[in-house]
């Protein structure tokens, strides 16, 4: 009953086979036992499982109802039922990948049956099977922690931006949460004065940060390492080590502790400015009290932080540029300036150009250096409603809005913008990998 | 091209690959260049060597001062006293440098030396600290109090025992993962790859509201291994590249032998490509563990009970505006950064080399 042609006109009917019911055509065409097996045994316990997929997502289309007789631990939980159906539509991507696997896999025994005559011998099998099975337990928890802990996190964020999850009327269990499309968005971009002024003055900001703190950090970092450099002094190696000091302090302690040095009051730098006599008790400089001064303060102390960084980084290109390119250029009679002009610079900036790009990435994301040291402040006139302080970031925003105001659906809003910020820098980084000049991807 | 100047004999053999015909005369074209140059150079430093020789003139640009150069000078009056104007030149450039970097110096070690002194001072607030560092007096009593009021040691236990989790499963996970990525070929390897790229930019903590309620569901909250696995994930999608490219300059030969010797994935792996791709799992095992140390968000939000709170909390509960300790800070917090300052003076030679090999491969 279940034979095919060596001619290739069986085709049709293994693909239909394989497409009927996962394995089938590995059990009945190809004689591959353990692997349709396997294959039927997955699409059983899925089936097995449907009504519980489709009650999960069913829930995750409604968010669950009210339902104000019941106690709270027999309400519908909006989110968890949200994080679920994301979960199981992530296994149902898994189950149709490997449909698709299982199908191609029917396709390309029949192939090879064609070709050869015959069947793949039990042994040959076995041994597919157990070469096979090394990358797929391999690849296994990856694809696991990937997935629950990287994926659907995301997903979700996304999802929550549609919703109106947020404090006071909208918090699960007591409350259920609602699709409300893309109402979240529109208040945010132009819909409410306050919202959307908080918006624009945090995207800039971010912005601006992004950029000044990406390049004081490469400059600073580079004049350093090129004075080093040019001039071969001998104690070189110990200003380097000085140098790096910033670099490997965590940003925790070193933010905190700028952060208590440049207290407005009692800061030792304030305190140390009065005892030199430059200035009085009354004219002390608010450094981080500011709006606008705090902000230079956050580049100027990031600056510290950061171009220890660059300078390495930017030592270890230059030694990488050959010594006759910079012998050839003296011999011509270039001065100083020039080779650096010329030679030392455009190298640099070309091999460290995908880190700048990675670092002004970092920069947008740069929570520690701005909420360690700021903690977002000074408050300006809108941050009792929205959160949003003088020197807040987009990240630190969202850590404000997540944990202190329980505006979940505006913070993911702005997830969802730094995804679309982002992803470009990451397709420019990826189009510059080995494997994609290569030609691998 | 950043590897061309470095192992010229990489990219000449890419052209019989994959190149079209026009590239390949180009790239013959910049190769008789290149062949060109060097021989022109090599000409021009031998003719320089032939006039450093023949008139001393011409080696008063070296600023060196090489010893040779400097007995062939003394020979000739007026030329050493140009010479003398050149030095005393280079000299008081060399001290305006010396100048510069020391107070670039001054400015990078005041909140360190600061720090440090307040550590060490008596009283508790940064207002009750001298301005002039070690110029309040000299305790020890702040130390003493970390290891007797607060649970410092605690949090400490706790940190290292994520830290070292972390830094265990990520060079686990991720180094095999990374081998299957370069030796195998399988369905959907391009667009998990693919993925993996995408996903590394995002900062872990904009799903941390889906994340707590995963660890929730898995009984995971409040607990250490749950943070394991949170920085196990956030690890992953970049580190995973960054082994994998690494481990593809690895030559497939060894994989081949092996496999002809008759040994299994797992042992070609444990036994031929892991001993091979030490410097990478090193670096990546350093990284890894240094990370969870000052990680403050997740710890904030999935940690709540006292005897799992991390050094990050702990530290930062100090100088929160409730309790205003900052020299109780200092001293926790100079306890930490000891280890990873002597760490990153001892490597850093490594640590040039390495964040300029980071910048090229990528």
């Amino acid at each position: 009953m279940f034979t095919m042609n060596r001619d290739g006109s069986s085709r049709k009917k293994i693909f239909l086979a394989s497409l009927l019911f996962m394995g089938l055509a590995h059990l009945t065409f190809l004689k591959q036992y353990v692997k349709g097996a396997i294959f039927a045994l997955i699409e059983i316990v899925v089936l097995l499982m449907s009504p519980h997929i489709v009650r999960t997502i069913v829930g995750m289309i409604t968010l669950g109802d009210p339902k104000p007789g019941l106690t709270v631990f027999e309400k519908d939980h909006s989110m968890f039922m949200l994080i679920d159906g994301i979960i199981i539509v992530a296994v149902l991507f898994v189950f149709i990948s490997l449909y698709a696997i299982s199908v191609r896999g029917a396709m390309s025994t029949y192939k090879d049956y064609c070709a050869l005559g015959q069947l793949p011998s039990n042994r040959r099998i076995l041994t597919e099977l157990s070469t096979k099975a090394f990358p797929v337990t391999a690849l296994s928890p990856l694809v696991v922690l990937i997935l629950f802990f990287v994926v659907v996190p995301l997903v979700f964020s996304a999802c929550v931006a549609f919703t109106n999850y947020s404090s006071p009327a909208h918090i699960p269990p007591n409350n259920t949460v609602d699709w409300v499309g893309f109402d979240n968005f529109k208040t945010l971009f132009g819909g409410n004065e306050t919202w959307t002024g908080a918006l624009g003055r945090v995207a800039a900001w971010t912005l601006v940060w992004a950029t000044a703190a990406t390049v004081t950090c490469y400059a600073g970092g580079m004049l350093m390492a090129v004075i080093m450099h040019e001039t071969k002094l001998k104690i070189s190696p110990f200003f380097r080590t000085i140098f790096i000091l910033p670099y490997a302090v965590p940003a925790v302690v070193s933010m905190l502790v700028w952060q208590n040095l440049l207290n407005g009051s009692f800061g030792t730098i304030n305190r140390t400015l009065i005892e030199l006599g430059w200035m009085t008790q009354a004219t002390t400089i608010p450094w981080l009290s500011d709006a606008t001064l705090a902000k230079f303060t956050c580049v100027l102390i990031n600056l510290w932080a950061g171009f220890p960084y660059f300078m390495l980084l930017t030592m270890g290109s230059m030694t990488a540029i050959s010594k006759e390119t910079f012998e050839a250029a003296r011999i011509d009679g270039a001065s100083r300036f020039q080779v650096f002009k010329s030679i030392t610079l455009p190298s640099v900036i070309y091999q460290t150009m995908p880190l700048i790009i990675m670092s002004f990435t970092h920069n947008i994301n740069n929570f520690g250096a701005i909420f360690f040291l700021t903690g977002g402040n000074p408050v300006v006139a809108d941050s009792t409603t929205t959160s949003a302080k003088g020197t807040d970031i987009v990240v630190t925003w969202i850590y404000n809005l997540t944990l202190n105001l329980q505006k979940y659906h505006y913070a993911a809003v702005l997830a969802v913008c730094i995804f679309v910020v982002l992803a470009p820098f990451a397709i420019f980084n990826f189009r510059r990998t080995k494997s994609y000049k290569e030609g691998e991807l | 091209m950043a590897n061309s100047e470095k192992k010229p004999e990489a990219p000449d053999k890419i052209p019989e690959t994959k190149m079209s015909e026009s590239e390949k005369i180009k790239f013959a074209e910049e190769r008789a260049d290149r062949v060109e140059r060097a021989t022109r150079m090599a000409e021009e430093r031998a003719r320089a060597a032939k006039r450093k020789a023949g008139s001393p003139e011409s080696a008063t640009s070296d600023d060196s001062g090489k010893t040779s150069d400097e007995s062939a000078i003394a020979k000739e009056k007026t030329l050493s006293h140009y010479n003398a104007i050149q030095r005393f030149r280079t000299r008081t450039y060399k001290v305006f440098i010396v100048i510069f970097l020391s107070l670039i110096s001054l400015v990078v070690l005041y909140p360190l030396i600061y720090a440090v002194s307040a550590a060490f001072s008596p009283g508790r607030s940064i207002s009750a600290t001298s301005i002039i560092p070690f110029g309040g007096g000299f305790t020890a009593k702040h130390f003493e109090r970390l290891f007797t009021e607060t649970n410092y040691l605690i949090w400490f236990k706790n940190t290292l025992i994520i830290a070292a989790g972390t830094s265990l499963s990520t060079v686990l996970v991720c180094s095999l993962s990374a081998y299957v990525f370069s030796r195998f070929r399988f369905v959907f390897k391009k667009s998990m790859m693919l993925a993996l790229l995408i996903l590394q930019i995002f900062p872990s903590f904009i799903g941390m509201i889906a994340i707590y309620v995963i660890l929730l569901r898995i009984g995971g909250l409040d607990s250490l291994w749950g943070m394991v696995l949170i920085y196990l994930a956030g690890n992953i999608p970049y580190n995973t590249w960054l082994v994998k490219s690494y481990m593809d300059s690895i030559p497939r030969a060894y994989d081949e032998a092996a496999r002809i010797d008759g040994a299994s994935s797992a042992r070609t792996f444990f036994s031929i490509i892991l001993p091979q791709a030490k410097p990478i799992i090193t670096f990546l095992a350093i990284v890894s563990f240094t990370g969870p140390w000052m990680e403050f968000i997740f710890a904030k939000l999935i940690l709540r009970s006292n005897e799992n709170q991390t050094l990050a909390l702990g530290l930062f509960s100090f100088v929160t505006d409730r309790k205003n300790e900052f020299t109780l800070f200092c001293a926790g917090a100079i306890i930490v950064a000891i280890p990873f300052v002597v760490f990153f003076v001892i490597t850093q030679k490594v640590l040039v080399s390495s964040l300029a090999g980071a910048g090229v491969k990528e």
